[in-house]
């Protein structure tokens, strides 16, 4: 009996042993499971948020027992570094972490392994933002498309753009957070009391203005390209959307901003910001790392983050300001599959949690439903959920750099006075243009407004 | 016993060979190699660089490029403005400290300070110094009751703003190499226009002046080349903005190199650019070699 119950037993263990090991090898490993792979190298900038993700790497390594090497730079250092890497014959990096400004520069030079194309099963969790979708490119019509394209990466840092509000302001004069433009523009007016306070301050210079301009833009109805997920090209931003919007944006700073006019980096906003002289400004979420830390900042515990505010048409949208996670062609296989267990293990919900704790911004939208986001220090997690389902990827294109680069002048030179909003709109439209038709886009653009 | 014809060319071209290898390989391969992707167009296809020919496009398209023009006016207003202040600046207190009796090595160490801080930090500190909020200079403009000023935000101060900054960090480089000149003048000739009852602005005007003409034209060379490569302030300081009113070619050059990764066109901006640099050179040292021909 005994040994008869002990040979069932062992019969009875062998065969859940040979279950779970058949399972293992069907479904494979579950996500959670920690994965021996080779060691890998990451090329990432050095940024505000990137303590957090070093601490993060550090679990990872404690966890799985994986070794990761990080390759810092300074910000546009971090671009030239993963353009060597991908243009060598075999890279020196196995993950990229790139800005979503440069990240079509990689896709459409096909540099990168779309990740499914590594593991078939791999697939973003629900929770994870996509940002307009530009982790999915679709090389036939050089777009971003969820439907169409392939998955080429997983967003490293989820940083949108926000409301930063004064809430001890808000609180003093009785108002309440804007939910239209118009009502920011008058909560801006009821704070600004120059020179010791200004309503909002704008980051309008030549870098980044084009940036700034994009929460207005599309959430009065404008835009830039008239369809790019279809691959329809034309040039819209002479639209009378647009200038509705490009005429809020400059009355908006005329009436309640700072007075320096088309010369305040996003840097400089942020430093307004912390030193008490903005009521307002629309930026970044990674600036709040800045906001509460005492060394930095006068404003600690006073600002809050808000909803973006919705245009005359309803809409809202924010600008993606993301990193994503890519994974090289040029590397390995073995490097390449072990960069992949990192976004695996990287993309999820306790991950992400802990990865907030750490300082960084998260991808997931549910990282705002946890304990965490019950805590004074992190409120600024439902605006940055929201704001993540609403973010506007503005120039999807290989050719981005160079559009950029054309509404940042022109942009500028409106607000400096140099020229109207309406030539500025009609010039950038015709030079925008005449880039996409030169690079083979199906494209074309309105007429110039009069 | 003397080396025969055979060995001793050997010779001269052996100790000649690394100078030339070094030449070749970090002077003319680059340049070749410019010139090379200055007539194609190069775009990245399956992670491959396909470069296309496109003959002389990318240099007839250059008069067509708005902000390159802006870049090419700008750099000669600064170039222009800051070396000549540079120079009239760093031969005063060069003068200044040959003349001086007492302290003249706490001159020296004083007047050279600006040279010895890194680019970033003087960018650092005269943006902090320009800030229209916090800036010392506004606060000492409020002091005397006069509104604060926009200095680089304006398109009628930004580019001043920038010529004062690099006058500042640049005019020890002039001073230094003035006073080198000035203390090797020979002094006799100084002792007989003494004894001739010269003053003070004759012994200037006959006799410094003529004698220092070779070195003035060396320091202004030198720091006209620089001038005309200037990046690093406009960089940190404005950007190129606001509008095109402090862009300067260097900056141009690498937002189309660099930024918008038209290298094509970025090459042949910077051969262009090359081109007037050593036109530049050529001149002022044909000025220098007419003067010492005459003389």
């Amino acid at each position: 009996m005994r040994r008869g119950g002990a040979f069932t037993g062992y019969l009875r263990s062998a065969l859940v042993a040979v279950g779970v090991l058949a399972a293992l090898i069907v479904d494979g490993p579950p996500a959670w499971a920690a994965v021996k792979v080779e060691p890998i190298a990451v090329n990432i900038n050095q940024s505000p948020w990137f303590d957090g993700f070093r601490k993060l790497v550090e679990l990872y390594e404690k966890d799985t027992g994986n070794a990761v090497k990080l390759n810092v730079n300074p910000y546009l250092g971090s671009l030239e570094a993963s353009r060597n890497s991908v243009r060598a014959n075999e890279g020196f990096a196995h993950l990229l972490v790139v800005d979503n400004n440069w990240v079509v520069e990689f896709y459409a030079g096909g540099f990168l392994t779309p990740l499914t194309d590594l593991d078939p099963r791999f697939a973003l969790e629900d929770g994870v933002n996509t940002y307009d979708d530009t982790i999915f490119w679709d090389g036939q019509a050089r777009t971003f498309n969820r439907k169409t394209g392939k998955l080429l990466g997983v967003p490293i840092n989820g940083n949108v753009e926000v409301v930063f509000y004064r809430e001890d302001l808000y609180k003093e004069k009785g108002l309440k957070v804007p939910d239209t433009w118009d009502e920011l523009m008058a909560n801006a007016k009821a704070l600004h009391d120059p020179p010791r306070r200004y309503g909002i301050v704008h980051y309008d210079d030549r870098n980044f203005v084009a940036s700034n301009f994009v929460a207005y833009n599309f959430s009065f109805g404008g835009g830039i390209f008239r369809s790019p997920e279809t691959a329809d090209f034309t040039v819209t931003i002479n639209g009378p959307n647009t200038l509705r919007a490009f005429e809020f944006y400059r009355e908006l700073g005329r009436a309640a901003g700072h007075p320096s006019v088309g010369s305040i980096s996003q840097g400089q906003a942020i430093e307004a910001l912390v030193t008490g002289k903005a009521a307002h400004i629309v930026a970044v979420i990674a600036a709040w790392g800045q906001v509460d830390d005492p060394n930095k900042s006068v404003v600690v515990d006073k600002v809050n983050a808000a909803l973006i505010p919705k245009g005359p048409t309803g809409i809202r949208a924010s600008r993606a300001g993301h990193w994503i996670g890519v994974i090289p062609r040029n590397v390995p296989e073995a490097k390449k599959r072990a960069a992949l267990e990192f976004l695996r293990w990287f993309q999820q919900r306790e991950i992400q949690v802990k990865y907030t704790d750490f300082g960084a911004v998260p991808v997931r939208w549910d990282v705002a439903q946890s304990d965490l986001a019950k805590q004074r220090k992190f409120r600024f997690l439902p605006a940055l959920a929201e704001n993540s389902k609403i973010a506007k990827m503005p120039f999807p294109l290989a050719e981005a750099r160079q559009v950029t680069e054309i509404l940042n002048l022109r942009l500028n030179e409106a607000i400096t006075g140099a020229q109207s909003s309406k030539s500025a709109l009609n010039t950038s439209a015709s030079e925008i243009h005449e880039v996409l038709r030169n690079a083979g886009y199906k494209t074309g653009k309105l007429p110039d407004l009069k | 016993m003397q080396p025969g014809p055979a060995e001793d060319r050997f010779w001269r071209y052996a100790t000649i060979a690394p100078a030339l290898l070094v030449f070749l390989v970090f002077t003319v391969l680059p340049i070749a190699n410019l010139v090379a992707l200055s007539l194609h167009d190069v775009k990245w296809i399956e992670g491959r660089a396909r470069w296309t020919p496109v003959g002389l496009r990318h240099y007839l398209a250059l008069p067509a490029d708005g902000t390159y023009l802006a870049g090419v006016r700008n750099t000669l207003v600064f170039a222009v403005t800051a070396v000549s202040s540079q120079m009239l600046l760093g031969f005063m207190l060069a003068l200044f400290t040959s003349k001086a009796v007492r302290g003249r090595l706490f001159y020296r160490t004083v007047f050279i300070i600006p040279i010895l801080i890194p680019g970033i930090v003087i960018g650092a500190i005269w943006k902090l110094m320009y800030n229209f909020d916090f800036g010392v200079i506004n606060q000492a403009l409020g002091a005397v009751g006069i509104p604060p000023q926009d200095w680089l935000g304006t398109q009628t101060w930004a580019l001043p703003a920038v010529v004062v900054v690099d006058v500042w960090h640049w005019t020890p480089f002039c001073f230094l190499l003035l006073l080198a000149g000035l203390e090797s003048l020979p002094q006799d000739i100084y002792e007989s226009a003494r004894v001739d009852g010269t003053s003070a602005w004759q012994e200037l005007r006959c006799i410094t002046l003529p004698l220092m003409v070779p070195t003035l034209l060396v320091t202004l060379l030198f720091r006209l080349i620089v001038a005309f490569k200037v990046f690093d302030e406009v960089f940190l300081l404005t950007s190129g903005g606001p509008g095109k009113a402090t862009e300067v070619i260097s900056f141009t050059i690498y937002r189309r190199f660099f930024t918008e990764g038209r290298e094509g066109f970025g090459a042949a901006m910077s051969l262009v650019t090359i081109f007037a640099i050593a036109l530049v050179t050529i001149l002022v040292l044909a000025t220098a070699r007419r003067r010492d021909t005459h003389a």
